[in-house]
């Protein structure tokens, strides 16, 4: 299951819907599109982990790199997950504290 | 642990994928209930891509090997054998006290969070072993994967 990425416009927000599997071989072009969004601008960005099939420390990793590229803007980096195997490992980790983790993309969006 | 297969994978990080796929294809067919093995397939992933790292850092050409199959009755057991120069685990620390910018050794935690059971054992290299409670299938535990 290769790693697809699309972004869009949403408002003042850019949404990175993420799908796939995120682990070691493919993170780094995750890692690649936050660090182009980021540098074109993009500072209020919502990724959306719905269609996310698996992720582990690598890919956590490049998200808490994503979250404090953002910051250094002064921008926010939210997520989207409402699926319990994967939320279950923010939460081992301690990161739920770190993310805002939202159920939906209309959640997502209407936080500010 | 006496294993039933082992898998001996190139020092390649394309190969965590194909860890992760035969390991839960043999733990269900063992009898595990699916959301056992999806904390299983994230285990399996994370001690698989520290072993290839290690050898890749390293310079290591050697395969990494893992071992894994029922071990006992509702066991379900994985070895993950590296030949880097090994590591002493990190104390087991509740995740509030690490600085939430640290983004390395989260594969640890989530591997001691994860598993049932697991030893870090520093050798000629990093041994990790894992095991996994397996649990009755729903329609029994028949070795068969359910269709």
């Amino acid at each position: 299951m290769e790693l697809s990425l699309d972004h869009r416009k949403e408002g003042d927000r850019t949404v990175l819907e993420v799908g796939g599997e995120v682990d070691v071989y493919t993170a780094p072009k995750l890692r690649e599109k936050l660090v182009e969004l980021v540098g074109e601008g993009h500072h209020q960005i919502v990724v959306d982990m719905t269609k996310v099939e698996f992720l582990d420390s690598t890919g956590l990793g490049v998200l808490v790199g994503g979250l404090k590229r953002v910051r250094s803007h002064d921008g926010t980096l939210v997520l989207v997950c409402n699926q319990e195997r994967i939320l279950k490992i923010f939460r081992i980790t301690g990161l739920t504290k770190v993310f805002p983790i939202h159920d939906s993309l209309d959640e997502a969006l209407a936080d500010s | 642990m006496k294993a039933e297969v082992e898998l001996h994978l190139p020092p390649d990080v394309q190969y965590v994928g194909l860890a992760r796929l035969v390991v839960t294809v043999a733990a269900r067919k063992a009898g595990m209930a699916d959301e056992r093995v999806e904390d299983l397939k994230i285990a399996v992933s994370e001690a698989t891509t520290n072993a290839i790292l290690a050898h890749l850092r390293n310079d290591r050409p050697h395969p990494v090997v893992l071992s894994f199959g029922p071990t006992h009755e509702n066991t379900f057991g994985v070895t993950i054998v590296d030949a880097g120069p090994g590591f002493d685990p990190p104390s087991p620390d509740a995740p509030d006290t690490r600085a939430w910018t640290d983004e390395g050794g989260l594969g640890v935690t989530l591997i001691r969070g994860l598993a049932d059971d697991v030893e870090f054992v520093r050798g000629d290299g990093m041994r990790v072993n894992m095991h996994f409670a397996v649990g009755l299938s729903a329609n029994g535990h028949d070795g068969e994967a359910s269709p």
